[in-house]
């Protein structure tokens, strides 16, 4: 407190951010939960249309978490554990879906089992119905496992290998040390994993959307109610009934394992040797991975196959059609909307984060717990709520002097704060505050040391908020939904419509264009940064 | 030392961290151009002291002056005192060149000057030609020289050392003790340094503070503190020693009577009050004695007693003797090759170098 009297720049640094996170975090989130009012949340329990969405919430996060979690969870074990071949190829495929908006699983489900699919009717010739749960269940399978393998590999690759090697030297086979070293002592993680996983689910609205039909979850509900019926209070009830229930599993997730939002994936193999294990296990770790591998790229694949030719699946032949579409008029401004909003939002998120962790990190002033909370709080956010607030409130008259484009950058730069803003904690852990010290010692400001002395130093904070807020904003389809106008459309907002106009061609290779878009703005990042990237896992 | 030559002055300072009293009611005074030294065991508040006169830490009470000015207000950046880290706090992403003019940069000399006065001070600590390495390709005692000469380069008021030799190897920790007081010599400079290594502190400072659990215990010129510590802690802290209980006898002009087992002595009364009857301890340090074998003729204060155990330190043989029932540490000095002294032996003490402690 004293310090901030003694270094008046230090306060208006600090008053500035506050401000900041007051209103662009707390006032829209405010805004919305507050919109029905007393009166409207008990006419609105009353009317009960939120009960089913809810069951259907719950229930498809409960299946689908099950089974991504358990599908992650091999491919975890396989890639942490097991000796098997092709590693480098496995965590390729694997890092795939995360750079692509995850509501693709459902175009390219649709393409190849739905009513025209090319397995259901080119195989088997049936015409089966796969909108509802099944479908959803299933996409939603597809879809989230390498987001928990990610989580899980974390969480079971921060296990000491010593334990392990003293287990094994105490005469444990490989997989009893499994069962009695590694999971015991991987279990907050693996908890943490798993609620990480269902948060991702519960708040996806792309895939529900796209093949729920009239099996509507939480997030499309809201959705619907204010496309179709304009019904502001009941959306925004029903995106409090989301938020709730995503801020129940965020605080259990945090209670295991303190608040670490993001996983680094930064290609490099774990650093200590495990103890092997038994060529029969690597051997069908191998079988499993391929298996699973196999999955994600027939997503993939039939997406590119259906982007180049002239109409998938009856029509092979190839064209650079849709692509020449992809690319002109108003969908060619939408996919550079997407590449300049998202790197403005990356960097200033980078940067406003890093700040930020370095203000509660560093600071030594009463209330930073309470910024280190709100600065977390985003993660646990549904996109669809996040969305919901800005619309509400933002989107006033008064403020049309503005290019709706920054409320869109703005929306990206404050939700996908978390992640930049803990990877900045933690690098600043990293770091002794001695040198803080000597540099106020040598008569720098607490300002200028941070300038000067700590940021260079925390150049790896930095890229993770840059790159995880640049491939989050890239893909992200339900905070979007909401802000977007013609003008401002983004290229995940087009993808959608395409689907909806079942022009599958343009759709895929839309879609297609902004994975290729994605991958090689971050190389020239990669390139920029001298190859030293990590990519944040986190996504809503 | 005179209110006027004082240059860094704490008068009542406490700290307290949540209900830990880290530094309670400490006042000392350091004058100006003399090496100052906090020596004391780990957690005793020399290290929290020292970040209050940095201005790292704010006192919960006190005052803490510069000069002659109370710089309790000013931040840290404005005080004018450089220190010098335990771990040397270089910032790994500059060269040292970088490192050492990054106080100048700060302060807006030109680049010229700074260019000049950067060289003159990595030559000074003898680095020159270092000055485009990395801090991760120096070794240890390179990187200390460095953190040195990037707090020495701002010409500060005073120079704050945080156990700045802690991390060193014993035999360059020797050197580097040798240069650090050659070094505060030229420069005239004020130095507050911090250490829990007594002979560190005893062999660099005019003035060593001794303090524990929070609170200066004894503060004085190094032979002081050493010969006549005012506590069993501090007598024990400050080298090997042979504290023995004894009682006060009878009590004369600067003599007291002391009897300990079945022996008495005359020795030099110290200046805190004492009583007959008063239970006491006689501080002798091991040096202090003379060992020959059994039958030997013994002057001063005699004890015969048996050779224990023996441990070879170097420069001494180290004897433990039992006399009576009770242990005696006793130093031979340069113990040539001569073979080691076992089983029965004389002892004899000077009465000037008992010390009494009344505590």
């Amino acid at each position: 407190m004293r310090s901030l009297r003694r270094e008046p720049a230090l306060l208006l640094a600090l008053l500035a951010v506050a401000a900041l996170v007051l209103a662009f975090i707390v006032y829209p989130q405010l805004n919305v939960v507050l919109t029905p009012g007393p009166g409207g949340y008990v006419q609105f329990l009353q009317e009960g249309t939120w009960l089913v969405p809810l069951r259907n919430s719950v229930e498809l996060t409960l299946l689908s978490t099950t089974t991504a979690v358990l599908l992650g969870f091999v491919y975890a074990y396989a890639m942490v554990y097991s000796n098997m071949r092709w590693k480098p190829f496995f965590r390729l495929v694997g890092i795939l879906p995360l750079l692509s908006p995850p509501f693709v699983v459902a175009a390219a489900y649709t393409l190849l089992f739905g009513a025209r699919g090319i397995v259901s009717y080119g195989v088997f010739g049936q015409s089966p119905n796969i909108y509802g749960l099944m479908g959803v269940w299933g996409v939603q399978t597809i879809a989230f496992f390498p987001f928990a393998y990610q989580l899980i590999a974390d969480a079971l690759s921060r296990s000491d290998p010593r334990m392990e090697q003293a287990a094994r030297n105490l005469g444990a086979g490989s997989w009893r040390v499994f069962w009695t070293v590694t999971l015991p002592l991987s279990r907050p993680g693996l908890g943490a994993a798993i609620l990480t996983t269902a948060i991702y689910i519960l708040e996806d609205f792309g895939n529900p959307q796209l093949i729920g039909g009239v099996f509507y979850v939480l997030p499309t509900q809201a959705y619907s109610l204010i496309s179709s019926f304009g019904e502001y209070t009941s959306a925004a009830a029903v995106s409090t009934i989301l938020l709730l229930l995503a801020l129940a599993l965020y605080l259990g997730k945090v209670r295991l394992d303190g608040g670490r939002s993001f996983v680094t994936i930064s290609g490099r193999a774990s650093s200590m040797p495990r103890p092997p294990v038994s060529p029969a296990v690597s051997l069908a770790c191998f079988v499993a991975c391929l298996a699973l591998a196999g999955l994600i790229l027939l997503v993939y694949g039939s997406l590119v196959v259906s982007a180049l030719t002239l109409r998938f699946p009856n029509n092979l032949q190839f064209t650079t059609e849709h692509f020449q579409y992809v690319l002109s008029g108003t969908n060619g401004d939408a996919l550079r909307n997407t590449l300049v909003f998202s790197g403005i939002a990356a960097a200033f998120s980078a940067v406003f984060a890093l700040f930020a962790g370095w203000l509660v990190q560093r600071g030594q002033w009463p209330g930073r717990r309470v910024l280190d909370l709100l600065l977390i709080l985003p993660a646990a956010i549904p996109g669809i709520f996040f969305g919901l607030g800005y619309l509400t409130a933002f989107n006033q008259r008064w403020l049309d002097f503005v290019d709706r484009g920054w409320l869109i950058i703005i929306a990206f730069i404050f939700w996908n704060i978390p992640v930049g803003y803990q990877a900045a904690v933690a690098g600043l852990r990293q770091i002794d505050r001695s040198i803080d010290e000597a540099a106020s010692s040598l008569g720098a400001s607490s300002l200028r040391g941070f300038r000067e002395v700590l940021l260079p130093m925390l150049g790896g904070s930095l890229r993770v908020g840059f790159v995880t807020t640049f491939v989050r904003a890239v893909t992200t389809l339900s905070l979007v939904i909401f802000l977007f106008t013609p003008p401002t459309t983004v290229a995940t907002i087009r993808i959608y419509q395409l689907v909806g106009d079942l022009n599958w061609g343009a759709a895929t290779a839309y879609t297609v264009a902004d994975i290729g878009m994605a991958i090689i703005a971050l190389s020239v990042f990669a390139a920029l940064a001298r190859g030293r990237i990590a990519l944040g896992a986190a996504r809503a | 030392m005179s209110v006027q030559t004082a240059h860094v002055r704490v008068s009542h300072v406490t700290k307290r961290f949540g209900g830990v009293t880290a530094v309670d009611d400490v006042s000392f005074e350091v004058p100006k151009g003399s090496f100052a030294t906090l020596l004391g065991p780990s957690g005793c508040g020399k290290t929290t002291t020292l970040r209050m006169i940095a201005g790292f830490y704010d006192p919960d009470q006190g005052d803490i002056e510069i000069a002659g000015k109370r710089v309790n207000d000013l931040p840290a950046h404005r005080r004018g005192t450089a220190m010098v880290f335990q771990d040397y706090a270089l910032f790994p992403h500059m060269t040292v060149r970088d490192n050492v003019a990054y106080g100048l940069k700060v302060a807006h000399v030109s680049a010229a000057d700074r260019a000049r006065r950067v060289d003159e001070t990595l030559a000074f600590v003898g680095l020159g030609g270092l000055g485009d390495r990395w801090p991760n390709q120096l070794s240890g005692g390179q990187q200390q020289r460095v953190a040195v000469a990037r707090a020495l380069v701002i010409e500060p008021q005073v120079l704050l050392l945080d156990e700045p030799l802690s991390n060193l190897d014993a035999k360059l920790r020797e050197q580097l003790r040798v240069e650090m007081r050659t070094l505060q010599r030229r420069l005239g400079m004020t130095f507050v340094y911090v250490t829990h290594d007594q002979e560190e502190a005893l062999s660099l400072s005019d003035w060593i503070a001794v303090m524990n659990a929070g609170r200066v215990e004894q503060a004085g010129a190094p032979w002081e503190i050493y010969y006549h510590p005012r506590t069993a802690f501090l007598a024990d802290f400050v080298g090997a020693v042979n504290l023995v209980p004894a009682r006060v006898d009878d009590l004369a002009d600067g003599t007291v009577t002391v009897r300990f087992g079945a022996h008495t002595a005359v020795v030099r009364r110290p200046e805190a009050p004492l009583r007959t009857g008063q239970d006491v301890h006689l501080c002798v340090r091991p040096e202090s004695f003379a060992i020959a074998l059994a039958g030997s003729a013994a002057g001063g204060l005699a004890l015969s007693g048996t050779i224990v155990r023996r441990a070879f330190l170097g420069d001494t043989m180290r004897y433990w003797v039992k006399v009576d029932d009770r242990e005696w540490i006793v130093d031979q000095p340069d113990p040539g090759g001569s073979a080691a002294l076992d089983g029965p032996v004389a002892l004899s003490l000077r009465p000037d170098r008992v010390h009494v402690i009344a505590e």
